[in-house]
């Protein structure tokens, strides 16, 4: 540890040098309260690399496996099952319970008191469904007419994607949260959605169903995003295929490709265009500022990032920003913001001071 | 037989117990995780296999297509470990151990099914495929498409072996020691240079041209 924190190591360092220093791919990939301190301090005291620090940061960032293999819930919930199984051959009850150490005699136990074992099993496979409940999901399924619902919600800073029973998939924005049961019924695919949303739907003959807000939003098998925020009219924009809106008051509304419903909270709506990238990019981590208004520009880095961010200063209610990021640290947009507003920015912990010299 | 409703009464604050017991977890060191699991903590063993097992996964997926096979090592790896459970040798990196165990595993069973020498040929082949994501600093313009293709080709003609090391390191962030440990490097400074020269070789394409 003592060589990380040598300020002077790092002085002459080049774009590969960093790249192949451990200490700055963890700031990079799992920045910590430890390197943040030092990665921060050391850019302040040499602000000529920062280009370089950047540039070998977003090479760091861009890596990947080419394909990604999934492992499935399926996979998750039957690999899990197997493991503990396997176990009950050898510990049987001890499983549940790490005080009890003395394993030698419960094979002989087993074979006299079957009874024993298929309680066991029994136990084990009530707790794999209570632990798998308790992985997954943030909130204990409640049965409604015999319906068990799963609920998952993620908070600000943090996207999830979420697999459906019949194979389609939702990509669940942060501050947002969806309810859909286990098991689709037969006839119907419901699920229902606070915040934003942007959905995969899988083709199929049972209809696929949105509520969000006042409204329903009725599909067969298509792409599309829902936003709905407290006090902000409903967004749904239409990617692939066909979908019908149908507001609490009885309006209805058919989309196709490429265009936008936007619905007031009084059941006011239209019809428009939209920038696919400027709509659904956040699913692929595109962070998008097009004209953007100041206010809007700190909700998002609020949401995006999980941060509280503070404003000093006299702020231009005309500014507006612009501006594509990937994957990108929160120190670069900010960089970027700063670099064209002319303010300051300061980073600590999850609270960011923005500052207005003028 | 009486044992049953008593256990069962037991059981029903495990969620609760188990969700802070993650949180716990998350806060300890690798070694104190291990111990934990070692001594039979049933909320160390789920604790290892909800944080690792879908990188085990991912990883394992990089020898082989077949998703059974590498579901099927997972498997006898957490096993193979919960039996053993008492007698485990100190990890100081966990997800460094794993990735080096469920690689035996893997590789083992597949040489079951195959000859050796069509595996290893498929080594070199497709395994351990990266690439570049569309990384997007400002607004992307057309010399930056190009430069991201040179580096997609740049990465096409890195070894296996390179590539591996280089997905360990970025990827994974896995370190130098582990690298070593993985790829079975006597040496921790063979993974160092590995990774090093590969960064040489693309150095031309990935140096930003002005900074």
């Amino acid at each position: 540890m003592s060589n990380y924190t040598d300020h002077k190591k790092y002085e002459d360092y080049e774009f590969e040098d960093f790249l192949s220093d451990e200490f700055f791919v963890q700031w990079v990939k799992s920045p910590s309260e430890n390197n943040l301190h030092f990665w921060e301090k050391w850019l302040i005291s040499n602000p000529q690399k920062r280009g370089v620090v950047t540039e070998a940061a977003s090479f760091v960032r861009s890596i990947q496996y080419k394909e990604n293999f999934e492992f499935t819930d399926e996979a998750y919930i039957e690999v899990f099952e197997n493991i503990l199984k396997a176990d009950n051959h050898f510990r049987q009850l001890n499983t549940i319970s790490p005080t009890k150490t003395s394993t030698t005699h419960t094979k002989k136990v087993n074979s006299i008191f079957p009874v024993r074992g298929i309680a066991a099993t029994l136990l084990v496979l009530f707790c794999l469904w209570a632990q798998y409940e308790a992985f997954n999901f943030k909130t204990d399924p409640e049965p409604i007419a015999e319906i068990v619902l799963v609920k998952r919600s993620n908070p600000a800073g943090q996207k999830s994607i979420i697999d459906l029973p019949d194979g389609s998939r939702i990509h669940l924005n942060a501050n947002s949260e969806i309810e859909f049961p286990k098991e689709f019924s037969d006839e119907i695919r419901l699920v229902s959605l606070k915040g934003e949303a942007f959905f995969e739907v899988q083709k199929e003959n049972r209809p696929f169903l949105v509520e969000s807000g006042n409204a329903k939003i009725r599909v067969l098998g298509t792409s599309f995003n829902v936003k709905q925020k407290t006090n902000e009219p409903l967004y749904v924009a239409l990617v692939t295929g066909k979908v019908r809106v149908n507001a609490d008051n009885g309006d209805q509304v058919t989309l196709n490709p490429d265009e936008m419903l936007v619905m007031e909270e009084g059941g006011k709506f239209y019809k428009t265009s939209f920038d696919p990238l400027g709509v659904t990019g956040w699913k692929d981590n595109y962070l998008i500022f097009k004209n953007t208004k100041f206010s809007e520009v700190i909700d998002k880095l609020e949401n995006w990032y999980g941060v509280k961010i503070a404003i000093k200063g006299h702020l231009d209610p005309e500014w507006t920003y612009s501006g594509v990021y990937k994957d990108e640290m929160l120190e670069n947009v900010l960089r970027g913001i700063c670099m064209t507003s002319g303010m300051n920015y300061k980073i600590d912990k999850k609270q960011i001071i923005l500052t207005n010299p003028k | 037989m009486n044992n049953s409703p008593k256990e069962q009464s037991n059981s029903t604050f495990i969620p609760v117990k188990h969700l802070e017991t993650i949180k716990v977890f998350e806060k300890k060191s690798d070694c104190d995780i291990w111990n934990a699991f070692n001594k039979g903590d049933e909320m160390a063993f789920n604790y290892l296999y909800r944080t690792y097992v879908h990188k085990l996964f991912q990883f394992g997926s990089q020898y082989s297509r077949d998703s059974s096979l590498v579901k099927d090592s997972i498997q006898n790896l957490f096993i193979y470990l919960r039996k053993k459970r008492g007698s485990l040798g100190e990890v100081t990196n966990i997800k460094g151990y794993l990735f080096k165990s469920i690689q035996r595993e893997i590789i083992k069973n597949i040489k079951a099914n195959t000859s050796f020498e069509g595996f290893e040929e498929n080594f070199r082949e497709s395994h351990f495929q990266l690439e570049v994501s569309p990384e997007v600093s400002f607004i992307k313009n057309e010399s930056e498409d190009e430069r991201k293709i040179q580096v997609q080709q740049a990465l096409n003609q890195l070894t296996t072996k390179q590539r591996k090391a280089i997905l360990l390191f970025y990827e994974e962030e896995l370190s130098y020691k582990e690298i070593a440990e993985i790829m079975n490097f006597s040496e921790v400074k063979t993974a160092r240079k590995l990774i090093y020269r590969a960064l040489s070789s693309l150095k031309e394409f990935i140096k930003p041209t002005s900074y």
